[in-house]
């Protein structure tokens, strides 16, 4: 499928705190309605819907009705995170299964993770989505795919001595990045003092190791690169891209930090791509937790197994207050999940496309032809892609 | 182990999980205050949450096998806010959560608090030994600093 294809729409919502009475539903039909503008496709041309699995997101059949769509041959509603649904756009396309995919994802604050949200009385029934409908909430034990991340951080910090700032110059980074995105929810300067001194949640992570729950939406069009050359005369290709996860991936059972699904995710891309990290323009380590970024920096090679915060510090431009690795390849330009907002990777994808399309406004790295996704965490959800400008 | 207490009787006993005919002896083992780890008849090989069939071989004879509980913390953190439970005050400081890894089970790992410690010495590395509280009126396995450790 290398380089056979191709992004050429791409739309979304602003990332908020709170949208107010918005539904999710709405959300991901603004979005999916300023893509297939961006792309300047009749809505008719539609043949494939993948919608990504949020709680509270409608469904791709839902959303296929909602759009008024026309005759679908493909739709599926993939899990998150985000290349989850861009791989199973790429693969229906590919097998000849459809020629021309929406793919969208939106994102709805829950009542268990915003207050505002909690007071939503159209929120409510998401409480019953956590926890499967038990009777009683989960035990505070339970180390589920969430709260895994700050057991293993506290496993990293063990391993390697860490200190804590190099949690923090990752959070540091995407708000330092977000300032410069108008869509990003978390906009206000971050010190390393501001990091050390925040609510700690579960220690050892504090509020800004975890991403920030917003209301938001972004989508894309995918077609076959063939099509797409006659389409828009900027296409941006999927070079490469994956799953990743090993076996033994049950959050308090896996073996060791040494090989899980980044190592996987790694490994396959590797082998399917002409391009690695030495010739990439821009790098998209997931920061839904603090502790994937490390990961994806080690994992990807940039740095070895608990040097990651070395390796930012090292490469770090105090004049932007951001990694810029050898002085040119940003991290998160757009700000990530931690401070445009928790968009589970589409955010990165979305920021990934505007740079290779030249559309990134101030944040716009020169001449961007290359960037490296690494997307989700450790367990199930480990996912990379590589996307290029034509 | 206890066939008095029904299926049903016995998911209306532990409201907060999602038990199934794979999970229900391991479940059924707390009532009695047994922590029983599933055991492969064919190949030897524990494996934890209890699944349908051996990861390693593929065997369906399955034994929960009761384990000492003794073992040393693998991961730690320590919860300043989290899901609710009876006994679990977030006011009254941080609640402890553990992966324990369980002597002589081949690295298999089991999850829960440690209580009768300050929090700030329940850290990785640290031997721990298996005791039973209760909530919601039902045995719950909890560890302890192992004595003497």
């Amino acid at each position: 499928m290398r380089d056979e294809i191709a992004i050429v729409g791409v739309g979304s919502t602003d990332f908020t705190r709170d949208a107010g009475g918005t539904s999710a539903a709405k959300l991901g039909a603004q979005a999916c309605i300023n893509a297939i503008r961006d792309a300047g496709i009749d809505k008719n041309e539609i043949d494939g819907v993948v919608g990504a699995l949020e709680p509270g997101a409608p469904r791709a059949n839902q959303m296929a009705a909602i759009l008024g769509l026309k005759d679908i041959t493909h739709h599926s509603s993939p899990m998150p995170v985000a290349v989850f649904a861009l791989v199973d756009a790429m693969t229906a396309i590919f097998s000849g299964q459809c020629d021309t995919v929406l793919v969208y994802y939106a994102f709805t604050r829950a009542p268990w993770n915003s207050r505002s949200a909690a007071k939503d009385p159209f929120r409510s029934y998401l409480g019953g989505m956590m926890g499967g409908g038990l009777k009683a909430p989960p035990m505070p034990e339970s180390i589920d795919p969430s709260a895994a991340y700050t057991a293993w951080a506290a496993r990293y910090i063990h391993d390697y001595d860490v200190p804590r700032e190099d949690f923090g110059r990752v959070a540091l980074n995407m708000r330092a990045n977000a300032a410069r995105n108008p869509k990003a929810a978390m906009k206000a300067p971050l010190t390393m003092e501001a990091y050390l001194e925040a609510r700690m949640i579960r220690d050892p992570l504090c509020m800004l190791d975890m991403d920030v729950p917003v209301d938001g939406a972004d989508a894309f069009i995918l077609t076959t690169t063939e099509k797409a050359k006659k389409m828009t005369p900027n296409p941006v290709v999927v070079h490469a891209a994956t799953a990743g996860m090993v076996g033994n991936n049950d959050e308090d059972q896996l073996p060791s930090l040494a090989r899980h699904g980044q190592h996987i995710v790694v490994e396959a891309l590797k082998e399917r791509s002409d391009v690695w990290i030495d010739d990439i323009d821009v790098f998209f380590p997931y920061d839904g937790f603090s502790i994937i970024t490390l990961g994806w920096i080690e994992n990807c090679g940039f740095a070895k197994p608990g040097q990651a915060g070395k390796f930012m510090q090292e490469h770090w431009d105090d004049d932007l207050g951001c990694v810029m690795i050898d002085g040119r390849v940003p991290m998160n330009p757009h700000g990530g999940s931690l401070s445009e907002g928790a968009s589970r990777g589409t955010g990165h994808l979305r920021e990934a496309v505007m740079q290779l399309r030249g559309d990134a406004g101030e944040r716009q790295v020169h001449d961007a032809k290359t960037a490296l996704i690494g997307c989700g965490g450790f367990f199930f959800n480990s996912q990379g892609a590589i996307l290029k400008r034509l | 182990m206890s066939q008095a207490v029904d299926d049903a009787a016995l998911v209306e006993k532990f409201p907060w999980v999602q038990i199934t005919h794979d999970s229900k002896h391991h479940f059924r083992g707390w009532l009695e205050k047994k922590l029983l780890i599933s055991r492969c008849d064919d190949c030897n090989h524990f494996h934890h949450p209890p699944k349908p069939v051996c990861p390693s071989c593929w065997s369906e004879s399955l034994t929960p096998t009761e384990v000492s509980g003794d073992g040393t913390v693998h991961l730690a953190m320590h919860l300043h806010q989290g899901a609710p439970a009876p006994g679990v005050d977030y006011a009254k400081g941080p609640h402890p959560v553990v992966a324990v890894d369980l002597d002589g089970t081949d690295g298999t790992r089991f999850s829960s608090t440690v209580v009768d410690l300050p929090v700030e010495e329940v850290v990785i590395g640290l031997p721990v030994e298996l005791v039973w509280i209760e909530r919601y009126g039902s045995p719950f396995p909890v560890f302890r600093k192992k004595a003497g450790a």
